[in-house]
């Protein structure tokens, strides 16, 4: 980014003001977190907050020992790679569909069912589940996921295939391509990263929600953030193993956002600098 | 290699009719320019033969099959866009490779062709390159070279020489002609420039409104224009229009001058309500008293010839003179129409009146 010549420094200040203050909000919980995840339990929620601590491992280590959280991380995979390639295998059609005949509708139904709140779901998922026994399983946890996944992939991509100029589709018409075809070999390849984008942000809420695995899921198919909500007991919470728990379930998002970063920011920003 | 046939075709954008109601017909190996002025409908026609718009009404036929219903990807038709609407992911070759794998042809025999095609157009250097790292007449070339590969029934070419700077453009349009000798494939191409409607052409069709004013070879739109919108569309700069009032044998000019009658012009029509229409390198200059006097308020030399834009019988016109006569603004000179070159115009209907010689 070079500096243009209209630019008064000032905005410079203002920028990076700003950004200080984002990181602030936002870093503020997070440091909290991770912080008191190597606290020994009883400091976690003396206030003032301790900053000069002796770090232990033992909430760690006890989460290890009392919880099979290996599986339940197994699980949180399982759940949100499986909803996420659901969400994918309809998004990508949806948002080149949508896109091309320019009938949003369908897209707009599904942002709505993503925004309204999950609770709504929870009664009729539950008793439709349950009739075809299949509480507990991954699958009800998959298909209930793609609740999360679908919207953010059709929505994510919309603008990458509208990016993409029409004529390149009619010219693939014209050299006799179906439209199957159409959108395999021209319109998925030109929205690679945006598949990328909208794969990973799909990966991360799903992989945050909590609400439906909560209900829709036994000991044995739990999830990783559903699990870690054992902690809080009535009384007598176990804060340490909480936020240990909570800074292992954050890690696998925020190394994947720091990995394609680069991506994110060009994926977010797309429309509002067309390159 | 085939004909086309449209028989009372409509198309409508929703309410908007943008072809009312088209007859054409493009013989087999023809080269036809469609040419009219910008929202004409020239794409739109273009997007029908294409098959990337259905018609309203009416029928369309390629050869001896009726194609309404045909989508694009059955009607065997190479198209070149005016964006040139490349694979951006793909390289030249394959961009060329891409409509034969849709055929399933054999991998050998889409090299045979790439190779051909590519020797043809001279783009063998960059057939492993992206379009992104083509300059826009390479692009061209590989548009073309896409369209070449296939061997279609028809070649539809939507203003491909827009995009090109105006040496580029001089050369490719030569080049589209050889090939058009070479390949012996019907061809229909869209401009909006005259120019390269005259210089390519075995047919011009030129249209307005999305309604066909006139179709002929380009001599024919040249020297009979059928009404005043051809005779102003065809030819640069455009022809000159003076509003005249026909006396016996004397055409009366706005001011009072008169010219005598070119006997070419006859028509048996007399009275008020006429055009007369000059091009520019139609008028002569005479001496004292044998023409219209005619101040000059502007003069362009191109060269080969010099343009003066001169104030005369009320009107602006331009003629197009020797640059020996060196023509200086401000000055006067005395035109007259060359005999057998002007054009008489109802203004009225706006019709070319026919002499009595039938011309
Ligand atoms: N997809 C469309 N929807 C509505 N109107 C259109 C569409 N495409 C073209 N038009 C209209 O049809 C007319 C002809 O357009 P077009 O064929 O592109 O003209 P040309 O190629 O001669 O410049 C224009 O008035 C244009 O606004
Ligand atoms: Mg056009």
């Amino acid at each position: 980014m070079s500096r243009k010549p209209s630019d008064a420094p000032w905005l410079d200040w203002v920028n990076v003001a700003l950004l200080v203050l984002a990181g602030i909000i936002v870093m503020t919980p997070t440091a909290w977190m991770i912080l008191s995840s190597f606290k020994p339990s009883h400091e976690v929620t003396a206030y003032p907050p301790t900053l000069v601590f002796s770090p232990t491992g033992e909430n760690y280590a006890t989460l290890t020992r009392q919880t099979p959280f290996l599986s339940y991380a197994v699980n949180s995979l399982i759940v949100t790679a499986g909803s996420t390639i659901l969400g994918l295998l309809f998004g990508a059609p949806a948002a080149f569909v949508a896109s091309w005949t320019r009938i949003t509708w369908p897209a707009v139904v599904a942002l709505m069912a993503r925004m309204a709140p999950g609770t709504l779901f929870l009664l009729p998922w539950y008793v439709m589940f349950r009739q075809v026994d299949m509480i507990g399983s991954y699958w009800a946890l998959i298909l209930t996921h793609a609740v999360i996944t679908l919207p953010i992939v059709i929505w994510v991509l919309l603008p990458y295939f509208d990016a993409i100029p029409r004529s390149i589709f009619e010219a693939a018409q014209v050299d006799g391509c179906s439209p199957f075809r159409i959108f395999r070999r021209i319109g998925l390849p030109l929205v690679s990263s945006g598949l990328a984008v909208s794969s990973i942000l799909a990966f991360v809420f799903s992989w945050n929600f909590f609400l439906f695995a909560l209900v829709l899921s036994n000991a044995q198919t739990k999830t990783l953030i559903a699990a870690s909500f054992n902690f809080i007991g009535e009384g007598s919470t176990n804060w340490g193993g909480l936020m240990a728990a909570a800074t292992i379930i954050a890690l696998p998002p925020l190394i994947l956002a720091i990995v394609v970063q680069r991506w994110l920011i060009s994926g977010l920003t797309l429309g509002a600098v067309k390159g | 290699m085939a004909s086309i046939s449209l028989r009372n075709v409509v198309k409508k954008y929703g309410a908007a009719t943008v072809i009312p109601d088209l007859n054409l017909e493009i013989e087999d190996e023809e080269f036809i320019v469609l040419v009219g002025p910008s929202g004409c409908g020239k794409s739109t026609l273009l997007r029908v033969l294409a098959g990337l718009e259905a018609i309203d009404g009416g029928d369309l036929m390629i050869g001896d099959r009726r194609v309404n219903d045909v989508p694009a990807a059955k009607r065997d038709i190479a198209m070149v866009f005016q964006d040139y609407a490349l694979y951006p992911h793909m390289t030249v070759r394959q961009n060329m490779a891409f409509a034969l794998e849709m055929r399933d042809l054999p991998a050998s025999e889409i090299n045979a062709k790439i190779d051909a095609a590519a020797k043809l157009l001279d783009i063998h250097p960059y057939l492993d390159r992206r379009p992104k790292a083509l300059s826009g007449g390479q692009r061209q070339r590989v548009a073309m070279g896409r369209a070449i590969v296939r061997d279609p029934q028809v070649f539809l070419f939507d203003e491909p020489l827009s995009n090109l700077d105006a040496k580029l453009r001089g050369q490719v349009r030569a080049e589209i002609k050889t090939l058009s000798r070479q390949l012996r494939t019907t061809m229909v191409f869209v401009t909006h420039d005259q120019i390269e409607a005259m210089t390519m052409a075995d047919r011009i069709v030129v249209m307005k409104s999305g309604v066909i004013q006139q179709v002929g070879t380009p001599e024919e739109v040249y020297e009979a224009p059928i009404n005043l919108f051809v005779a102003s569309f065809i030819g640069s700069p455009s022809m000159n229009f003076l509003p005249i009032t026909l006396e016996g044998e004397q055409l009366r000019l706005a001011g009072g001058d008169s010219l005598p009658l070119d006997s070419g012009l006859s028509t048996g029509v007399s009275g008020p309500d006429l055009i007369l229409g000059v091009r520019p390198e139609h008028f002569e200059v005479v001496p004292e008293g044998q023409g219209i006097p005619a101040e000059i308020m502007l003069v362009e030399p191109l060269g080969s010839d010099t343009l003066i834009h001169v104030r005369a019988a009320e009107q602006d016109l331009i003629a197009r003179v020797s640059p020996d006569l060196r023509p200086v603004a401000g000055g006067s000179v005395f035109l007259r129409p060359i005999a057998g070159k002007a054009h008489l115009f109802d203004s009225a209907t706006e019709m070319r009146l026919i002499g009595k010689n039938g011309k």
